[in-house]
C-alpha cells in the first residue's frame, strides 16, 4: 500500500515535470486547475463575445 | 453520453463536491486548522456559481455582450485568487506537517517564504512581453503564478509522501490527503497547460479526463475530512537521525548570540567587578594548567 501511494505520488510529480517542460510559455492557454468551466481567452470587449 | 454532456454534468458536480468538502471541514471542526483550504474551496464555489448563473441567464436570452465581460473578469479574478490561495494552502500544510520539529519548521518556512516571493517576482517578470496589453499581462501573470504554485505543490507532495513517518503521520492523515488532492490538481493544471495549446474545441476527451481528475481531487478531500483521522504518532527518532540533528541546529539558529572579544583589549575597558571575576577565574585555571 505504502509503495503504491509513493509510486502514485512520484508518477504525479514526473507527469507534472514532463508537462511543464513541454509547455511553451508563449503558447500557453491557461485553464483554472480547479474548474472545468470554459476558458475566456478573448478580450472582454470581443465583438463575438468569444463565441459564447 | 458524449464528451459535451459529460463536461456539462461535471460543471455541476464540482461545486457540489466543494460544498460537501466545506461541510466535512465544519463537521470535523477543522476550519481553523485548514483555513486557507476553506478559502480556496469557497472561492471556487462562488466563481463556479457565478459562471453557471451567467450560462443560465444566457440560455434565458440575456445579451452575450453584457454577459461575456462579467464572465471574463470573474474567471480571471478567481484564477489569480486560487493561485495565491493554493500557495497559502501549501504553506499551511507544510507548517502543520512540521509541527513536532519546531526547528526544521521555522527554517523550512523561512526558505518557503523566500522561494514563494522569488517565484511570484519571476512570474510577474515573465508575464511581460512585446505588444503586451493589460488583459494579456493579467492572463500571463496569473498563468505563471499557477504554474509556479503547481511545481511547489508537487515538491510538497513528494516531501510529505517520503517524510511521512519521521513526522508521525500516516497515509490516513488529513495533511497527506490535502497534499494528495493538491498534487492531483497541480498535475492536471500542468498537463492542461501543455495540452491546451493543441486543442481545437472545448469538448474533447481530454477535457472529460481533466474534469474527472478534478472531481477526484475534491472527492479525496471530502473523504479525508469525513473519515476520522488517526492520532498523530509519538515521534521516536534515533539519535543519529539527520532530522533530529538538523532540528537541533535549526533550533539554535536565530537565538540571541553570546559575544566574545577578538584581539587585544585594554583593562581600562572593564569594570572592577569584571576584572575581579577574571582574576579569580585565572587563579582557578593556573593550578589545573600546572598539574597538566
Amino acid at each position: 500500500m505504502k509503495t503504491a501511494i509513493r509510486t502514485f505520488a512520484v508518477a504525479l510529480a514526473l507527469t507534472g515535470a514532463v508537462a511543464s517542460a513541454h509547455t511553451r510559455t508563449t503558447d500557453v492557454k491557461p485553464a483554472r486547475a480547479t474548474s472545468i468551466v470554459p476558458i475566456p481567452v478573448c478580450p472582454p470587449d470581443d465583438p463575438n463575445a468569444c463565441g459564447m | 453520453m458524449n464528451a459535451k454532456s459529460l463536461i456539462q454534468l461535471l460543471e455541476y458536480v464540482d461545486p457540489v463536491l466543494c460544498l460537501i468538502t466545506i461541510g466535512a471541514l465544519f463537521r470535523a471542526k477543522q476550519v481553523r486548522a485548514f483555513f486557507s483550504l476553506f478559502l480556496l474551496l469557497s472561492t471556487k464555489v462562488i466563481a463556479d456559481s457565478v459562471a453557471l448563473l451567467i450560462f443560465f441567464l444566457l440560455a434565458r436570452g440575456v445579451d452575450k455582450h453584457v454577459a461575456y465581460p462579467i464572465y471574463f473578469y470573474t474567471y480571471w479574478t478567481a484564477y489569480a485568487l486560487e493561485a495565491i490561495l493554493s500557495i497559502l494552502v501549501i504553506y499551511s500544510i507544510f507548517k502543520l506537517a512540521m509541527e513536532p520539529l519546531k526547528g526544521l519548521q521555522s527554517l523550512g518556512l523561512l526558505v518557503f517564504r523566500w522561494a514563494a516571493a522569488i517565484s511570484i517576482a519571476v512570474a510577474i517578470g515573465m508575464a511581460f512581453g512585446p505588444h503586451m496589453t493589460s488583459t494579456k499581462f493579467i492572463i500571463n501573470a496569473a498563468n505563471q503564478l499557477q504554474r509556479t504554485q503547481s511545481i511547489l505543490t508537487l515538491c510538497l507532495l513528494l516531501f510529505v509522501c517520503f517524510a511521512i513517518r519521521p513526522m508521525g503521520l500516516s497515509h490516513r492523515s488529513r495533511i497527506f490527503g490535502v497534499s494528495l488532492g493538491l498534487g492531483i490538481l497541480s498535475t492536471v493544471e500542468l498537463v492542461s497547460s501543455a495540452w491546451l495549446t493543441n486543442m481545437t474545441t472545448m469538448y474533447m476527451t481530454f477535457s472529460v479526463v481533466r474534469g474527472i481528475a478534478i472531481s477526484m481531487a475534491f472527492g479525496i478531500w471530502a473523504a479525508y475530512f469525513f473519515i476520522p483521522e488517526p492520532q498523530r504518532r509519538m515521534i521516536v527518532l534515533p539519535t543519529t537521525s539527520p532530522f533530529l540533528k538538523w532540528n537541533q541546529v535549526s533550533l539554535a539558529l536565530g537565538h540571541d548570540p553570546g559575544y566574545v572579544v577578538v584581539g587585544s583589549s585594554s583593562p581600562d575597558l572593564f569594570a572592577p567587578a569584571e576584572l575581579e571575576i577574571m582574576r579569580r577565574a585565572a587563579e582557578k585555571t593556573v593550578p589545573v594548567a600546572a598539574l597538566n
